[in-house]
């Protein structure tokens, strides 16, 4: 490596250089250019090497070779060079990207981008204030000069504004400066801190207008019109430098300054970067434009930074990790982002769909965003969980949840865009897409990930990218171009043996979770041999990413890896959603729901962790007892309803029926079988840690208890009157989760037991009904069953199958639905609350409602013309039907199999409670008994024994046909006319319709169509008018100054 | 497992007692509703000559396998649900195969039938069977809510669901009868038990005279025999679990027909005096005037 100095004197030196050079030699300019910036980037790679990994000491350079307050010093540590790497990689990347540009320009724009470079470098390096205007005055110069290399006529007037605004900073900090000077007799920022008791005697003024040149440049709301602008029409390969390197650098001086300025002025800052955070956001959500967005997005992240940046008091050890993590991880993505949206040629949102014509662009893409968002395993999903648990331990929760509703927005468009991308149609322009461009985004790509690696190992917690199932699901992304079956066999494959491997860890709940998932999961997969001709791209990857996800639940132990786990399988069940044909928006809202219900959880586990970074989930146990006051039933309520949004209790539950419907045909059991059961494990671990919570006196079970019943009730209400036979079955996944949830809030012996058969029959009965009405949907072509009937002698296959399920969703003996309806009624004996019971014995009934209409519509009735020639459904959908009907037999005849022992299990929880007794074919209760083999026994002999009296009476019985049916003096002759079916239950609809007014979608619209006419009307604020923006300007410092005056 | 091989005779005998009963109780219920109606009436052996004329009928057709399974479905659950019941407390001959299950095994097997008649019905492609189908589905689910909540009720005063158990506990006087102990969930359980006996006001499913006959409408020959069969078991077996909820239940086979006899004829009496609901109204008169009593015995039980 090279000395320090070097950053600022080799880039100043080749700027020169170039100036010396004919204009005509281009491509030698180039060259230089290239090798100088090459040059630093390998230097400051080594440097950052040298302090991460060596252990070097940071070093000061005396420029005049005198120690400060007589020369100006410079520092270089592990920070600096960072962020030197930061700043030159991307200026390298981006002149590589620039290449046509600037051959075109000349070397005029290539000694530009070199003093820029020197420029950041020295803002980074110095600590010297005086020094740092220089600087800053010459990345102004520099940015200036490079934003009018763009083609876009607005490029002109966004520079002119941006000069404008930058001389205004510039004044102010070097007033700023010279009063601080007066005050404390030197211009040295480390001299500076240490006198600031006297700089703030008489220097306050001084100190502000100095904080407030250095925070214009990071482009605060409502200060930030001109920074827009210039996103929006300068060249995409410096708005890259500008969002990266330039960003980078402003925040660095302002953490210089504020080493001056003392606690005080750190809440300010945070003050101001949380309005940033929020209002860009915000605005981001009614944005159409690309590039607009992003500059909307960076200001963002931008002010996220600075809301950290105000929280050091309270990160102590952690800052550089939580900083270094957002900063990065923003600085990557944005660049990324920015190259990538060179490549598009439509200025739209909805142009990026073109990304698809390129599987590694998108895949690059969807990195990126989640990069931003924060998921896991990227770093700012270790950064976020940290200032999350420190601005908990430090009891500063308005800002913690302001920020996360902001996170909130920011998924809100990231992910819309990203649905636009997977789902629109192909714009009519294709990518522009020369290599050395792509490979820019290439090493963007390498980059994130690598990051995500290295903040793995230096997070406290444990390295996702280091688990076996995470990295399993990755695989697959390489395994893309294999044929589709290979890829399903691997995935079955991978699946049982990690249940193999896992089988003798799991206690008796974790093994019925896990066999759930793992076996369950491949059964489903089975279905996915279907169509394996294709290649299904993205298919593995995401499916894979969701069983990881839920198999590292089940056996996370502390509070770190279950979330971590939870975002996994969050992100990869919304991927999978997103395939379906009609599921954009859909998916958008299962993930804003999801995200929600998961910052919901993450404000749960952090108040919980009373300042420890992550806690074994056992200790929430002893949360009630450590702390005073309602705390712990805080934690039980954000945590339960984070559960309830994966279980879609009532309320939360409008994204699942659009979800689990417009899924792929073997996509939706997955979501459905399985995924909900997350939710169900989620609340099974908090009840069994935290028990029974009160809130302000009310008993949150209790709460809990309505909430289960309420859903039961609208579930199956909602799906009587569905006319999709999918959604149909979506809204009655509702209701049964609901069941469920019931169940689990009796907090007793037997409600768990039912809770848990209510799990296990669930998977096995939805699986099934969705595998069936999907593959009849797959050849009628259609959900609506009124478009469907006498499908019966065409798919008997897929009719037994339906027909099982029905039975057995009804609770109707001998199957074993029925066995949770028994072990229901044994647990509301003993239960103390009886008014929801109410509730849940209206909703009972009520499903035979719809169950009767799925299977009558679809396979009784008239037969359709159009449907005479129709095959029974495909060979791999249907086989693992008869599988699960294998299933639910055996189930049904000796449920002790999959439940002695966890009622075992369970009965520590409950000392002394009511339990099961599992001797012999009987199984009883202290208040009955159910015998599951004899009553089948019995039920099968009177069966049989009718039926052959039957066909031995009715022996001549003769098949007839279709309309051969008893009309009063006419003769049907048209299917559509004589199949009952449209409108089903309209008594019923003239009966209780009124329930079904859809109220929590109104408030759910109404909550979005306010945030975004919001955005839109403010949005309006920035006008474009250079005038406006000063009148901004101005307003926003003379409203903070009044604010810290006011706060000091 | 030991299985005590004389309950199959024991049962078989229950079963014939039952139906006989059942063939000669309806026809002489339908003469009373017709006595009130100032008209003669069938004769009181009808049922058997139609029994017989439809076991001799020579033309038959189907419309397919659920079809063909319907009446099964339908018989076995009427036959299912009074085995497993007991049907004479303190009798271990008219126990019948009540040790497989308790009273919440009786509930939902009810359904059993219905549901599997209802799907033979719907093969036939006839829309006046799908009309009736969804007619008697949804009156049920209203109907059906107040005597759960009374079997709720009655549980949680006796703390068990076994039905022998529950029997026991009224023995002794006539006073011990849950109609005197627990009034509220006897009131609705009683209202409930209008609606499921096919008479008006709640009897739109059958719909004689716009949907001629609702869901059997298709039936014909030996499947209506069979169905015909039901129709005199599963009402009886449905008023043996009201008898043993609330009525102290029957500890030899006089009390049990003077008891079954007396219960029915409350739908009767209601039936001949009221005229006929539709479905809507039907749900919202459950709603509004048996389930809060239901609620209120399940409070304050």
């Amino acid at each position: 490596m090279v000395d320090g100095i070097s950053f600022i004197a080799v880039s100043l030196g080749a700027a020169f250089l170039l100036g010396m050079l004919r204009d005509s030699w281009r491509f030698a300019a180039y060259g230089v250019s290239l090798a100088t910036l090459a040059f630093l980037t390998w230097n400051a790679f080594c440097w950052t090497k040298g302090f991460a990994v060596d252990g070097l000491v940071p070093i000061e350079i005396f420029t005049a070779g005198t120690p400060p307050p007589f020369a100006v010093n410079l520092r270089l540590g592990l920070t600096e060079s960072a962020l030197l790497l930061l700043v030159h990689i991307t200026a390298l990347l981006s002149a590589i990207y620039l290449r046509d540009t600037l051959m075109q320009q000349g070397r005029r724009a290539m000694s530009v981008l070199l003093v820029l470079c020197m420029a950041l470098s020295g803002i980074i390096l110095t600590r010297d204030l005086f020094n740092l205007f220089v600087f800053v005055e010459l990345t102004v110069i520099a940015s200036g000069g490079l934003i009018l290399l763009s083609q876009d006529k607005r490029a002109l007037g966004a520079g002119f504004k941006y000069l404008i605004v930058s001389q205004v900073m510039s004044i102010l900090l070097l007033i700023g400066i010279f009063f601080a000077y007066q005050a404390t007799g030197t211009i040295n920022i480390d001299g500076m801190a240490e006198q600031s008791a006297l700089l703030f005697k008489g220097g306050f003024l001084a100190f502000f207008l100095m904080f407030m040149a250095v925070v214009l440049e990071l482009k605060p709301f409502p200060a930030n019109g001109w920074a827009l602008d210039v996103y929006e029409s300068a060249h995409p390969a410096f708005s890259a430098i500008i969002s990266a390197a330039v960003g980078a650098a402003s925040l660095i001086a302002l953490d210089k300054l504020l080493l001056i300025a003392g606690p005080d002025w750190l809440m300010l800052t945070s003050i101001i970067g949380l309005i940033t955070f929020i209002a860009a956001n915000l605005f981001g959500l009614a944005q159409e434009n690309d590039r607009r967005l992003l500059g909307y997005s960076s200001v963002g992240q931008i002010g996220l930074v600075m809301l950290v940046l105000g929280q050091k008091d309270i990160l102590g050890d952690n800052y550089l990790f939580v900083v270094g993590g957002i900063l990065l991880a923003h600085a990557v993505a944005k660049a990324g982002l920015f190259w990538i949206s060179g490549l598009v040629q439509g200025r739209e949102l909805k142009d990026w769909a073109a990304l698809r014509q390129r599987p590694l662009l998108l895949f690059a893409f969807a990195s990126f965003i989640a990069l931003l968002m924060g998921l896991p395993p990227f770093p700012g999903f270790y950064a976020k969980w940290e200032l999350v648990h420190a601005l908990a331990a430090a009891d500063r929760l308005w800002l913690l949840g302001l920020m996360l509703f902001a996170s909130l927005l920011e998924a809100g468009y990231l992910f819309r865009w990203f649905g636009y991308v997977i789902k629109r149609d192909l714009p009519e322009q294709p990518l522009a897409c020369p290599w050395h461009k792509r490979t820019v985004v290439m090493l963007a790509l390498v980059a994130a990930w690598a990051l995500a690696y290295i903040w793995g190992e230096l997070s406290p917690h444990s390295n996702l990218l280091h688990l076996l199932p995470l990295l399993f699901a990755l695989a697959f992304l390489v395994l893309e171009p294999l044929p589709a079956w290979l890829k399903n066999l691997l995935a079955i494959g991978g699946m049982v043996v990690w249940f193999l491997l896992s089988y003798p860890g799991y206690d008796p709940l974790q093994l019925i979770y896990g066999g759930i998932i793992l076996i369950g999961g491949s059964i489903i997969f089975l279905a996915s041999f279907y169509g394996s001709a294709q290649r299904r791209l993205g298919f593995y990857p995401s499916a894979m990413l969701m069983y990881a996800g839920l198999s590292l639940l089940i056996v996370a132990e502390d509070s770190f890896n279950f979330f971590a786990a939870w975002e996994l399988l969050t992100v990869g069940s919304y991927f999978l959603i997103l395939r379906g044909k009609e599921s954009e928006p859909h998916a958008l809202s299962y993930i804003l729901f999801s995200l929600g219900g998961a910052f919901l959880i993450l404000a749960g586990f952090a108040l919980a962790g009373l300042g420890a970074g992550q806690i074994p989930l056992a200790r929430l146990a002893d949360l009630s007892g450590q702390t005073s006051g309602e705390l712990a039933g805080w934690v039980f309520l954000l945590l339960a309803i984070g559960f309830l949004t994966k279980t879609a209790a009532v309320g939360l539950h409008i994204w699942l029926p659009g979800a689990h419907a417009e899924a792929e045909t073997d996509v939706s059991p997955m979501v459905s079988g399985i995924l909900l059961k997350a939710g169900l494990f989620g609340l099974t671990m908090l009840l069994m840690t935290m028990g029974k919570q009160q809130l302000y006196g009310v008993e949150l079970t209790h709460v809990m208890l309505w909430i289960g019943a309420i859903s039961a009730l609208v579930g199956n209400l909602l799906a009587v009157f569905q006319e999709d036979a999918k959604r149909l079955l979506a809204y009655s996944s509702i209701g049964q989760m609901g069941y469920a949830v019931f169940g689990l809030a009796m907090m007793n012996h037997l409600g768990w037991m039912m809770a848990l058969m209510f799990v296990i029959n669930h998977y096995i009965y939805k699986s099934m009904l969705f595998l069936s009405v999907g593959g009849v949907a797959k050849r009628t072509g259609t959900r609506l069953m009124y478009q469907m009937g006498g499908l019966i002698t065409l798919m008997p296959l897929s009719f037994i199958a339906v027909l099982i399920g029905i039975i057995a969703v009804s609770g109707v003996p001998p199957l074993s639905g029925f066995g949770g309806r028994w072990i229901f009624y044994n647990a509301i004996m003993s239960d103390e609350y009886r008014l929801p019971l109410v509730i849940i014995f209206l909703a009972g009934p009520i499903a035979f409602l719809y169950l009767f209409r799925l299977i009558h519509t679809i396979f009784l009735g008239q037969l359709k013309d159009e449907h005479r020639k129709l095959k029974e459904a495909p060979f791999w959908i249907v086989l693992p039907q008869m599988i699960f009907v294998a299933f639910l037999m055996i189930f049904a005849l000796v449920p002790g199999l999959a439940l002695r022992h966890v009622d075992v299990y369970i009965g520590q929880f409950f000392a002394g409670g009511p339990s099961l007794n599992w001797e012999g074919l009987t199984i009883t209760s202290q208040f009955g008994q159910w015998a599951p083999i004899p009553i089948m026994i019995i039920i099968g002999v009177i069966f049989m024994t009718l039926f052959l009296w039957l066909l031995f009476v009715n022996r001549r019985a003769q098949k007839v046909k279709q309309f051969n049916i008893v009309f009063a003096a006419e003769r049907p002759y048209r299917p559509e006319t004589t199949h009952f079916a449209w409108n089903f239950f309209a008594p019923y609809r003239k009966a209780l319709g009124f329930l079904t007014q859809p109220l929590v979608t109104r408030f759910w619209e109404t909550l979005t169509d306010l945030l975004h006419q919001l955005a839109d009307l403010l949005r309006r604020f920035y006008t474009g008018n250079g005038q406006t923006y000063a009148v901004h300007l101005l307003l926003f410092v003379v409203a903070v100054y009044l604010l810290q005056k006011g706060m000091m | 497992m030991d299985f005590d091989w004389m309950k199959i005779p024991y049962s078989l005998l229950t079963l014939f007692i039952v139906v006989n009963y059942g063939m000669i109780l309806n026809a002489f219920i339908q003469k009373i509703g017709a006595r009130v109606g100032r008209r003669h009436g069938i004769p009181i052996w009808q049922n058997y000559a139609d029994l017989i004329k439809n076991y001799s009928i020579r033309s038959s057709i189907t419309h397919g396998v659920m079809f063909y399974l319907g009446p099964v479905f339908r018989l076995s659950g009427g036959v299912g649900l009074l085995l497993f019941v007991p049907t004479i407390y303190g009798s271990y001959m008219f126990s019948n195969m009540s040790f497989a299950g308790d009273l919440i095994l009786a509930l939902y097997f009810v359904f059993f039938g219905t549901l599997g008649m209802a799907l033979g019905a719907a093969e036939s492609g006839h829309p006046h069977a799908a009309i009736g189908i969804t007619r008697g589905l949804s009156q049920v689910t209203a109907a059906e809510l107040p005597f759960a909540l009374a079997v709720f009720a009655v549980a949680l005063q006796y703390q068990t669901l076994s039905v022998t158990d529950i029997v026991a506990a009224q023995q002794g006087s006539f006073l011990n009868w849950t109609l005197f102990t627990n009034p509220l969930a006897v009131t609705a359980a009683m209202l409930s038990f209008l609606g499921s006996m096919m008479r008006p006001p709640f009897d739109v499913v059958l719909a004689p005279q716009e949907i001629p006959i609702g869901p059997p409408t298709e039936y014909h020959s030996s499947y209506l025999a069979l169905m015909q069969t039901n129709r005199a078991i599963f009402p009886i077996a449905k008023i043996v679990i009201y008898m043993n909820l609330f009525f102290g239940g029957a500890a030899s086979w006089p009390v049990f027909f003077l008891k079954v006899f007396c219960i029915y004829m409350i739908s009767v009496l209601v039936g001949v005096v009221f005229p006929r609901f539709r479905v809507e109204q039907s749900i919202r008169w459950f709603l509004i005037w048996a389930v809060p009593v239901g609620i209120l015995a399940v409070v304050l039980v």
